[in-house]
């Protein structure tokens, strides 16, 4: 009987094999996340500077195991595949990445001046870039949570990190508040997918999915709910009312991150459970996503027309981008070829849309320190004073806008493509929504240019700004990677069809 | 000089840039440039006329005229002055039939089919060359005097040189294509000289009434050509398109839509009756112009347009088997309608006007009746004579301070201009008809024609033309007595007049002897005059009318077409009525017998004279009424149209946009917090700021909203889902 | 010399003013001189490069496209990097190439207010990228992304550089625009998937050779209406036909006198380009059903635009609105689909070109030197400025189709065609051509209206004093081209029309000549 109790229990336990060269980016995340907690507890007030730049470094080391692992280019399963590293991993990790560092830049004198606690900021953001990261290669309902805790609460804690501005803290409350709200509804999603598949392999869900469990009510309550959990991170209407307020009330730097790289985690997963998990039911995620997508842009566009503040009409025009994204997801399961189109519209509108956005944010924090406003009058003239600032802001509004030949232009076009790919009815009529909603977008992305060049200036203050070196090096790199992405869009086309081989995954 | 006429326009064409360019820095401004290319153009003309006499004389024998028109295209890269000499030198033996020569390279191509620019020489042409040539050096001389010292001496005679290659292109055109261009740049010449003085705003009122009247005959124009151009198989060569109507390959139907439309051109061009108010406004332009353009050559263009396309007309018109037409309605009301006008004008330039629009209506009754020949030698003989007229009349307000009004400024210059005089008077009796003058002959041709041709004769016409000759002799009668008779009055009696100089006289002289024998060159050898020797005869006849598959003569469908004989019945009727009009003119103004002050006292008179007075109300249709609700009304409604409807549906398109924007965003975007806040906003008292912040409602809001919004979607789609 | 054209002719001709506005941008802000100096060169260079294609380009085989560059571009939407030039393009390059050179030296002295001719000079070396660019591509994609390159500097060169009312113009320019190409990109999409070689295997490019070679076989008749409709909102808006023309008469109203130039010059182009180059070959049975929609639409075009000239009281707007009325003409030949009037068509467009150009140059220089265009305070300009004068008279002459200057070789040839059309309702067609002819006569009264009121009588008291300067030495030099063009091709417009014949003929060739 204990024998047997023993024999039971004495279940033979073999560590599982750990491909370290996988989880290079990872570990040197860490590593760096560790690096600075303690730089930041022995070092004084005036070295803290430190930090930020083992933030950078960690970040560019980062880098270097991608480019090995892009090199031999093999897909790596690890742990039973709830972990994965193959090519759509890799591209997304370095979208997270380069994000997290175009974020240090930004917010190394931002940060600096204002009186932050340094050390901690980046801390919190090195982790949350790590949970990004570890999103990438999530393929497992429980991975794809914990990634998502790993890469939210730190977030939560940057929204509120102006503390002695009542807006701050409003932020980041709301948005933590908000986040486990959304969080909830996911959880109860997934226990109820896994109660019907009894696995947490998005791989083996997709391959249950279309069984006897997929036809029942609860499969269509789980997948709804997963997806509406996802729907928030990435603000989609009508989850979107945390982003307006925790935008405003964040760190611009932050703000940008948020505005970009959550937002992108949010997508990733999404790519994840609908192209590996959910495939086979776009009868449920079609519709959805179509309604959110149409929501999203078409709300997002009309709010932001009326914002009279850069930053809450960044915040809605963020929101209206990723109506943009959603759109290919909606026709997604129209057939494989679809599919990859959808994967790779929306994996090259990531990458541009990363770039153009942190761009357009690096140029307000700039402008911001002089006019020290929100306000898009007081961007008044700014052509006459700054006109690099200027034509840069410009550069990034019409990206934004989807103006050729800057970068934006190809990401819509490829929107445009797969709706129109899938030659449906609804695929039409998104593209005629989306149509519609680009040129709703130039205005105001059009009216912030007007304030800059036709408009006078405000208080007749034609004192040049100042550009600090880290926010110019971030401006230059971004609206260089706008323009030559709209040049030449090959370069990131290449990306993306590399990141189709995620729907490889869950078979024929 | 028969294949190289294109030369003659050139030199005129190439005078007008030297003038332009450098005529300002010349001693006499450019006049020496224009006099001097004119002359030789004159010269070249006399030598093409001399060509196409021998070319008559000695019809050359070459093969059919068909395969001319492809062998005389050149490669498109040939410059318009080259090209290659028309092998359309050819006729048949059979009945001598003497082509004319033509000779064109490529203007353009399209559809792999080419167009061609050229000239076609016969003997209307030649004859046209010659008047044109003669007529505008005369004018040139003249009016190196009469406009001496004016503002823009150098731009007048920039603007001479160009209309003279104008007009001699158009009578060159080898093709209606050509001749659309020929057409309008001679109105543009026109529009530019009666504007001359444009700082009046009379002057430049008149300019722009005469370009856009005939704007509107242009429409006209254009769509005759256009359905020329299909009918005759996509080609706008003039000799093609009359074979075809002559040999019946164009339907009727179609030649009479063109011939319509074509008519509306010629009515607009040659002051034809509805269309000519404009050519007596015209007369604001300097006299040398009016005589030139307005009276000797462009006016005639319409004329010549119907005799160079005159196989479209006899057919379309079906002029030889019927008794009235169109055209011939319109020549013979033109003819009728602007002498009365005449009687009634001050202006002495407008009663010649009036008097230039009637002679018009002659013409285009007579090719109206069939009588072509009638219709172009009166169109030779009124070159000169009307000429004369108007240079004369320029000689007397030359010595009268520049005015025109006859009835005022006037009377009694016999005595004081003498060679004015007899040229005018010499210039009227030819106009009246006067035996054995220029005028007698054309005119009296016609009414030859309008009494036998056709289908038994155009009794109508010939009534109408009878009563307009006597009107012509009595409206003239009229005009002299003013000019040259009574008192001197006004400006004439303000300061003595004078004689013109030389540069004026000459001219005069030149014009008056031409109208006493120009009507000799087309003596009749028929009826009472059967003794004129054979040689001697109907020489205008034999070397200007075509003898060619061209010409309704040869035609092989519709009537016969015949030449009238000299009447001696119809001779003496219209030139004794002509007499007897004279002479009661002469009693009403030499011995004041008759009803004078007759429109004062009798209604009907008066009616009448007012009718006249106002021209028959046609400028009230033409400017008030038509052009003035089309510039008020009409386009102002447009233009409202266009800002208040179309950009309205713009502007409401982007203002409903942002006002939907407002909506959401106020509404429910932030409305769904702003209840709640009210709401909740007092439970929340006292708590500290940073509570209340975080509890005032705001998030449980959002909460329950995401929540409810899940719920909702879940539930929507598991019925998607149940039923699907 | 020829072959090294061959090679990368067209390319450096489309990129040259980039480097150019690279350059400018290097220089500092104050050295001016050098900025003009710089963006001459480029300009003139790119002359230089379009005359040498001219010089060898073979005249023989107009019909085929010549100097054909073909490289990979974007392969995952296999979309390539092709230029080249047939006898279509060739003279709206050169046009473009002509007309850039001659703004910049026109505003050699006088820059609009506020000053900056960095800045300016740099945007229409961006926009002379975008036009050539525009003309020369011979890939769907490439086109779409010249086409739109054109819309920001002259967004900005409206707004900054423009009239009282800038803000309001260049932004209704702007969506106007956006909004038609959102829908061509559509059509072009929808091309690109339903487009199929023979065995029902999809195409999937944007090339324009075999697109033309598809020429919408084996598409629904639906479908190939709404892609040519899609289209149709693209370049019709450009163009700009009837209802949608609006944007127009604001556009130029508020512009600098360059900005209007250039967009009458070239940027009307665009649109009436597309229909002939891309929408016409490649869907001919669609645009046989929509040509009457089309052909009606232009005849209105024609009468209202008149209508409206008539109503105006400001002789820029006056001028902006005849273009609607002259676009008029030129839809009214293409929507003909025969090759008369498509031949006559591109030499609409160029003669429009030409001949508003220099409208609105003179428009300009009259808002120099009396400082407004109300027609009821100007007149007498003949007395105090002659040679602007006669040269007003002169372009009024050519803009109302005065046989021997250029604008007639485009409205004449128009009208004819219409008489009868490659198109069932030839009946209806007829009816526009007298429609048409008509429009003539109302061209006619609202430009020597404008003569009378401008050019003719006494000047104004308020003028009468002050000195009025004639032509400046620039002024010359930026239009005496332009007249002697208008002369040249109204004389013997055969340089146009055996240039341009092959290559319409060669579109047309789907449709069958009735």
């Amino acid at each position: 009987m204990l024998a047997s109790l023993f024999a039971s229990t004495a279940a033979p336990f073999d560590t599982p094999s750990v491909d370290f060269h996988a989880l290079a980016p990872e570990l040197v995340l860490t590593g760096a996340f560790v690096l600075v907690l303690l730089v930041d507890l022995f070092t004084e007030q005036h070295n803290k500077w430190l930090t930020s730049s083992i933030c950078g470094l960690g970040f560019l080391g980062s880098a270097i195991p991608l480019l090995t692992l892009a090199a031999d280019g093999v897909d790596r399963p690890l742990f039973g595949g709830s972990y994965v590293v193959d090519d759509f991993a890799l591209v997304l990790k370095a979208v997270f990445i380069a994000a997290g560092y175009l974020t240090v830049l930004l917010s190394t004198h931002h940060v600096a001046e204002g009186d932050y606690w340094e050390g901690e900021y980046y801390t919190l953001l090195l982790a949350s870039v790590l949970g990004m990261v570890v999103m990438a290669s999530a393929r497992d309902l429980v991975t794809i949570f914990v990634a998502l805790e790993l890469l939210s609460i730190p977030a939560y804690l940057l929204a509120g990190w102006r503390k002695r501005a009542l807006t701050g803290n409003e932020a980041g409350l709301k948005y933590y508040l908000m986040g486990v709200f959304a969080t909830a509804v996911m959880l109860y999603g997934m226990s109820l997918v896994y109660g019907g598949t009894g696995t947490t392999l998005l791989a083996g869900i997709g391959a249950q999915i279309n069984g006897s469990f997929g036809d029942t009510p609860v499969a269509a309550v789980g997948i709804v709910f997963i997806l509406v959990g996802f729907g928030f991170k990435v603000s989609a209407v009508p989850f979107h009312n945390w982003a307006p307020d925790t935008y405003e009330g964040a760190p611009v730097p932050i703000t940008a991150f948020l505005s970009v790289a959550s937002k992108a985690a949010g997508f990733v997963a999404l790519m994840e459970l609908i192209f590996v998990a959910f495939y086979g039911r776009d009868d449920i995620y079609g519709p959805l996503m179509f309604v959110l997508a149409a929501a999203t842009m078409t709300v997002g566009n009309l709010i932001a027309l009326r914002q009279t503040n850069v930053v809450r009409l960044f915040a809605y025009s963020s929101i209206a981008q990723a109506g943009f994204i959603l759109a290919p997801l909606a026709v997604a399961g129209e057939n494989r070829t679809v599919g990859a189109d959808a994967i790779r519209a929306v994996v090259i509108y990531l990458i541009i849309y990363t770039l153009m956005n942190l761009g357009a944010f690096g140029v307000i924090i700039a402008v911001s320190r002089k006019t020290r406003s929100g306000e898009i009058e007081s961007w008044g003239g700014l052509f006459e004073y700054a006109p690099g600032l200027a034509v840069t802001m410009t550069v990034f509004l019409f990206a934004l806008a989807g103006i050729p030949p800057l970068g934006g232009w190809f990401a819509k076009f490829q929107v445009f493509r797969s709706v129109v790919s899938a030659d449906t009815g609804a695929g039409y009529a998104l593209g005629v929504v989306v149509a519609v909603n680009s040129v709703i977008a130039l205005y105001y992305y059009a009216n912030i240019a007007r304030q800059m060049w036709f408009e006078p200036v405000p208080d007749g203050d034609r004192t040049p700004i100042p550009i600090p070196g880290a926010i110019s090096v971030a401006l230059a790199v971004t609206v260089i990677g706008t323009v030559v992405l709209g040049v030449l869009p090959g370069t990131v086309g290449h990306f993306g069809d590399v990141a189709t081989d995620l729907l490889a995954i869950t078979g024929p | 000089m028969l294949s190289h006429a294109f030369i003659i326009p050139l030199i005129m064409a190439l005078s007008f840039l030297a003038i332009l360019g450098l005529g300002k820095r010349l001693p006499k401004g450019g006049a020496e440039i224009g006099i001097g290319a004119v002359a030789v153009c004159f010269v070249l003309a006399l030598a093409t006329g001399v060509g196409w006499i021998q070319r008559t004389n000695h019809p050359p024998a070459v093969e059919h005229s068909e395969e001319a028109a492809p062998a005389s295209e050149t490669s498109a890269e040939a410059e318009p002055a080259e090209g290659a000499e028309a092998g359309g030198a050819e006729g048949e033996e059979a009945h001598e039939e003497i082509p004319p020569v033509i000779r064109s390279i490529t203007w353009l191509r399209t559809g792999g089919g080419e167009i061609t620019v050229g000239t076609l020489v016969d003997g209307l042409t030649a004859m046209m060359l010659l008047v044109v040539t003669l007529i505008s050096l005369l004018v040139h001389v003249y009016s190196s005097d009469y406009v001496a010292g004016d503002r823009r001496y150098t731009h007048y005679f920039a603007f001479l040189s160009l209309f003279t290659a104008s007009m001699l292109m158009f009578v060159l055109t080898e093709n209606t294509l050509q001749l659309i261009v020929g057409w309008e740049l001679v109105g543009l010449c026109s529009f530019a000289l009666i504007g001359h003085w444009w700082e009046e705003k009379p002057n430049s009122d008149a300019a722009l009434k005469a370009f856009l009247t005939n704007r509107v005959g242009d429409v006209g124009l254009l769509i005759g050509v256009i359905t020329l151009y299909f009918a005759a198989g996509q080609t706008f060569d003039i000799s093609t398109i009359n074979e075809m109507a002559n040999s019946g390959e164009i339907s009727r139907g179609l030649l009479f839509v063109a011939s319509c439309c074509l008519l509306t051109a010629v009515m607009s061009k040659s002051g034809q009756f509805i269309l000519h108010t404009w050519l007596p406004d015209a007369m604001a332009g300097p006299t040398p112009v009016s005589a030139l353009i307005h009276a000797a050559t462009m006016v005639v263009a319409g004329i010549y347009l119907v005799a160079r396309l005159y196989a479209v007309f006899w057919h379309g018109f079906n002029i030889g088997g019927t008794n009235i037409n169109i055209l011939a309605v319109v020549g013979s009301i033109t003819l009728l309608f602007g002498a009365l006008l005449a009687f009634v004008q001050r202006d002495i330039k407008k009663v010649l006007a009036y008097s230039t629009v009637s002679q018009l209506g002659y013409m285009i009754m007579a090719l109206g009746v069939g009588a072509w020949t009638a219709a172009v030698f009166h169109l030779f003989t009124h070159a000169f004579f009307k000429a004369c007229l108007f240079l004369g009349a320029g000689s007397m307000s030359h010595a009268c301070h520049h005015s025109f009004d006859m009835k005022a400024d006037y009377g009694g210059l016999r005595r004081f201009m003498p060679r004015t005089f007899a040229t005018f008077l010499i210039g009227t009796a030819a106009l009246a008809g006067f035996p054995l003058l220029a005028g007698f002959w054309s005119k009296d041709e016609i009414l030859a024609g309008a009494s036998q041709l056709g289908d038994g004769g155009y009794p109508l016409m010939l009534v109408m033309g009878t009563l307009g000759a006597m009107c012509t002799a009595a409206y003239m009668t009229r005009t002299v007595w003013y000019c040259f008779f009574g008192e001197p009055r006004g400006a004439a009696a303000a300061h003595t007049p004078h004689e013109s100089g030389p540069r004026i006289v000459v001219p005069l002289i030149v014009l008056a002897g031409l109208a006493l024998v120009a009507g000799f060159t087309n003596l009749p050898d028929t009826g009472v005059l059967s003794w004129v020797p054979e040689n001697l005869a109907l020489r205008f006849e034999h070397y200007v009318e075509p003898v060619n598959p061209t010409f309704p003569a040869e035609a092989t469908v519709g009537p016969e077409f015949s030449h009238p004989e000299f009447s001696i019945v119809v001779a003496v009727v219209s030139t004794g009525g002509a007499m007897l009009a004279a002479a009661f003119a002469y009693l009403w103004f030499w011995r004041g017998l008759g009803p004078h002050g007759i429109t004062q006292r009798n209604r009907l008179a008066r009616a009448g004279y007012r009718l006249l007075e106002n021209k028959y109300y046609l400028d009230v249709l033409y400017t008030t009424i038509i052009v003035g609700t089309v510039k008020g009304p009409i386009a102002r409604a447009a233009n409202w149209f266009n800002q208040t409807v179309l950009d309205g549906v713009v502007n409401g398109a982007a203002s409903s946009s942002r006002w939907a924007g407002r909506w959401v965003y106020e509404r429910i975007d932030q409305g769904v917090v702003d209840t709640i806040v009210k709401g909740s906003g007092t439970t929340a008292g006292g708590t500290g700021q940073f509570l209340r912040r975080s509890q005032n409602g705001k998030v449980q809001t959002y909460g329950a909203y995401l929540f409810g919004a899940a719920t909702l979607l879940a539930a929507v789609f598991v019925i998607i889902a149940s039923v699907g | 010399m020829e072959d090294l054209l061959d090679g990368w002719g067209l390319a450096t001709a489309t990129f040259l003013p980039l480097v150019g506005t690279a350059v400018i941008m290097a220089i500092p802000r104050a050295q001016e001189t050098l900025h003009k100096l710089v963006a001459l060169l480029t300009s003139l260079t790119v002359l230089a490069l379009t005359i040498g294609v001219a010089a060898f380009f073979d005249y023989d085989r107009t019909r085929e496209l010549q100097y054909l560059v073909d490289e990979s571009w974007i392969d995952i939407i296999n979309s390539r990097f092709i230029v080249a030039v047939d006898g279509m393009s060739l003279p709206l390059l050169l046009l473009t190439a002509l007309i850039v050179p001659l703004v910049i030296i026109y505003s050699w002295d006088h820059f609009p207010e506020p000053h900056n001719p960095k800045a300016f000079l740099s945007l229409i070396l961006i926009l002379e990228t975008g036009m050539v660019g525009t003309f020369v591509a011979q890939d769907l994609i490439l086109f779409f992304v010249f086409f739109e390159i054109v819309l920001l500097p002259m967004y900005f060169m409206i707004g900054v550089w423009g009239g009282e009312q800038r803000q309001y113009a260049s932004i209704k320019f702007f969506l106007y625009t956006l909004f038609g190409s959102a829908l061509m990109i559509v059509a072009f999409l929808s091309l690109y998937f339903l487009a199929t070689d023979g065995n029902g295997t999809p195409l999937n490019t944007f090339d324009m050779r075999e697109l033309s070679q598809w020429a919408g076989a084996d598409l629904s008749r639906v479908a190939g209406l709404l892609i040519f409709g899609g289209m149709f909102m693209g370049f019709g808006i450009k163009v700009p036909i009837f209802p949608f023309h609006t944007w127009l008469p604001d556009a130029h109203t508020e512009a600098p006198t360059q900005g209007s130039v250039i967009l009458a010059a070239v940027l009307l182009k665009l649109g009436t380009y597309g229909f002939i180059r891309i929408a016409i070959p490649i869907l001919p049975e669609a645009a046989q059903e929509w040509a009457p929609w089309i052909g009606g639409l232009a005849v209105i075009g024609i009468i209202y635009g008149a209508l409206g000239c008539l109503a105006q009281t400001d002789m820029k707007r006056l001028i902006a609105f005849s273009s609607v009325a002259h676009m008029g003409f030129v839809m009214l030949g293409i929507s003909t689909l025969t090759d008369f009037g498509i031949n006559a068509a591109i030499f609409g467009m160029v003669a429009h070109g030409l001949i508003t150009g220099m409208l609105f140059f003179l428009a300009g220089s009259v808002k120099d030197r009396y400082h407004t265009l109300e027609i009821k305070r100007l007149g007498g300009l003949l007395v105090e400025a002659p040679r602007m004068g006669w040269l007003l008279g002169f372009c009024c002459m050519a803009s109302l189709g005065l046989p021997g200057l250029a604008g007639f070789w485009g409205e004449f040839p128009a009208i004819l065609s219409a008489f009868n059309p490659n198109v069932e309702q030839v009946g209806l067609f007829r009816v526009y051509m007298v429609i048409a002819a008509i429009g003539t006569i109302l061209a006619a009264g609202y430009l020597l209206w404008l003569l009378q009121r401008v050019a003719f009588g006494n000047p104004r008291e308020e003028f009468a004093r002050e000195h009025i300067h004639d032509m400046h030495v620039t002024d010359y030099i930026a239009w005496v081209p332009m007249i002697v063009l208008i002369v040249v091709l109204g004389v013997y417009p055969n340089l146009l029309f055996r240039v341009t014949d092959g290559a319409v003929i060669e579109s047309l060739v789907a449709i069958a000549p009735r």
